[in-house]
């Protein structure tokens, strides 16, 4: 069926449907909204998204977001190098850097399972995790599961397990007690100090 | 509990309204068309946040706006008073307020309002496929206990993520989407499985409850039966989903499991679906409604709102009185198109036309 409107107004419309969680309803009222606004702000708003790309990228290690190659946690001395806590995105690790509770490190997947988004295994940072896992010096002793309580995190948390079977290190997830169907973020830092600290060992 | 005063800003067809209901019964009375069956549904709404006409929540947004609100004033039997306001989007998300605190999740309001509702369309639960009658079962379910309401989500959820998987699939089971089925599979076992016990214990206790009922509105004994016996039960949800695994990943999708499930209903020994009268199904419709209502009433120690939504001109005199001389003590709200119900006897009536309350 042709298109109802004109090829840029499309485009735009197009690329806007491609953001996460925006149906083409909402991709064709952002773009009638954007062909509203002064043609400044539209300027604005297209050089933030560059500059951000530009300026912003991810951690080579853990995939964290970072403006150096290696994130402040990754390069920190400091940190337990045999702990790796594996959460979907950068929000998750500002949420569980603020409970002061963790001192190993991480590795954001960038997303979850999810079919319906068109999120498979291959679209995750499972293999990078995988093959650090298999390179680490030293030797990784424990993988904290940190994915969001909700149906996907679940889901890629149970197929992580399943691919760290083989390995002999210690499989774990945050203690029961966050609020069941949200995000990590969600959780005061309290609760998610606690589910930390709480953290149970998995079975195979 | 009761609702004592509902208002709806562009909900359906109403700009705005204010409606007054008695504790007792309250009669609604309008020509059809004129948005009587829209202020039931605005009442059903608030007790399980979907149409019961099966209708996407957008389209109970007002044409040409972009968001519904029902306000609702709930008295609970201990006298707690709670001000219900609930907000529908068409953009964004969903919103519910219970005295001015936003809800963190809007499912959290199930359990808040519960109301019972009779409709005309309700006799395609008896006679058309499976789907109405799952929900049925999974709607009283969540109305005994609201917890329910995760594994339903749970459960339909993972069906439409494995339905998605399966047809990307194309086909080809390769070991990729092997070890991703594996996770899906038993995620869905876990939930499919509680699922599948709590619509067979709630069936099993329908059991007694509904030949009751249908022998109190029919006026005369018949024998009538609720089976729930799928399949996979009797193996095993794990056992079963591997079995169907070549089948799903052939055909791209979920070919077993909660969500294909029927409730078979007999009277007679003979399937109402396909040997029942027009009058028996009738009746049978009213007395699942029924047991439920009563049922629910029984296990949370309080009676749901009652709303009949034009069933009761649908009925001869006999059953309708029936019905009404059945029903367990609490708030009643009838709508008609045809003038108030003899046998109903309304403490308080409401006259509607296009979309307003020109007197109550
Ligand atoms: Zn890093």
């Amino acid at each position: 069926m042709a298109s109802p409107y004109s090829p840029p107004m499309q485009a735009l419309i197009d690329e806007l449907g491609r953001m996460p969680g925006i149906g083409p309803k909402s991709a064709q009222r952002i773009a009638f909204h954007l062909l509203k606004v002064p043609e400044e702000d539209a300027r604005r708003l297209a050089q933030s998204i560059l500059n951000a790309k530009a300026k912003v990228r991810f951690c080579e290690m853990c995939f964290n977001i970072s403006d150096e190659p290696q994130c402040s946690v990754c390069s920190d001395e400091r940190r337990d190098r045999t702990m790796i806590c594996v959460v979907e995105e950068s929000r998750d690790v500002v949420a569980l850097e603020k409970t002061g509770v963790y001192k190993g490190l991480y590795h954001v997947l960038l997303g979850a399972i999810n079919p319906l988004e068109g999120i498979g295994v291959d679209q995750l940072k499972i293999r990078e995790l995988m093959m650090r896992i298999n390179d680490a010096e030293p030797a990784i002793q424990e993988v904290i599961l940190s994915t969001n309580p909700n149906t996907e995190g679940d889901v890629t948390a149970m197929y992580l397990q399943r691919l760290l079977a083989p390995f002999e290190i210690k499989v774990t997830k945050l203690a029961s007690g966050l609020p069941v169907g949200g995000d990590l973020e969600y959780a005061d830092e309290l609760t998610l100090g606690r589910a930390i600290e709480g953290r149970r060992e998995v079975g195979a | 509990m009761f609702v004592r005063r509902v208002e709806l800003t562009n909900f359906r067809n109403y700009e705005s309204a204010n409606l007054a209901f008695s504790r007792g019964t309250t009669a609604i009375l309008g020509k059809n068309g004129q948005g009587k069956t829209s202020l039931a549904e605005s009442i059903a709404y608030l007790s399980c946040l979907r149409s019961f006409r099966g209708v996407p929540n957008e389209s109970l947004v007002r044409i040409g706006t972009d968001s519904a609100v029902i306000r609702a004033d709930v008295i609970h039997d201990d006298g707690r008073e709670l001000l219900i306001e609930a907000e529908i989007n068409l953009n964004g998300r969903n919103r519910v307020l219970v005295n001015k605190q936003t809800l963190r999740r809007t499912r959290d309001l199930l359990g808040v309002l519960r109301a019972t509702v009779f409709s005309p369309d309700d006799l395609a639960i008896v006679k058309d496929g499976p789907a109405l009658r799952r929900d049925l079962i999974d709607d009283a379910l969540v109305a005994i206990d609201s917890r329910f309401d995760a594994i339903r989500t749970e459960v339909d959820r993972v069906i439409r993520q494995r339905n998605v998987l399966l047809k990307q699939a194309g086909g080809r089971l390769t070991e990729d989407v092997a070890l991703t089925l594996d996770v899906w599979d038993e995620k869905l076992v876990a939930a499919g499985t509680v699922m599948g016990e709590e619509r067979a214990s709630l069936i099993a206790r329908m059991n007694t409850e509904v030949p009751n009922a249908y022998d109190q509105l029919a006026e005369r004994h018949s024998a009538v039966e609720l089976r729930y016996e799928p399949e996979w039960r009797s193996r095993g949800l794990a056992h079963a989903l591997a079995e169907a695994r070549s089948d799903d990943i052939r055909r791209g999708v979920s070919t077993v499991g909660p969500h294909r499930d029927d409730i078979e209903i007999s009277i007679n020994g003979l399937t109402a679906r396909f040997h029942a009268s027009q009058g028996e199904q009738r009746s049978l419709v009213l007395a699942l409604r029924l047991a439920i209502h009563r049922m629910v009433a029984e296990a949370v120690g309080s009676v749901p709102i009652l709303v009949l939504d034009d069933v009761l001109s649908e009925l001869d005199p006999d059953r309708a009185n029936a019905l009404i001389a059945n029903l367990p003590h609490g708030q009643v709200i009838i709508t008609s198109a045809s003038g108030v119900p003899e046998e109903t006897k309304p403490d308080a009536i409401v006259r509607i036309a296009a979309g307003e309350v020109i007197e109550s």
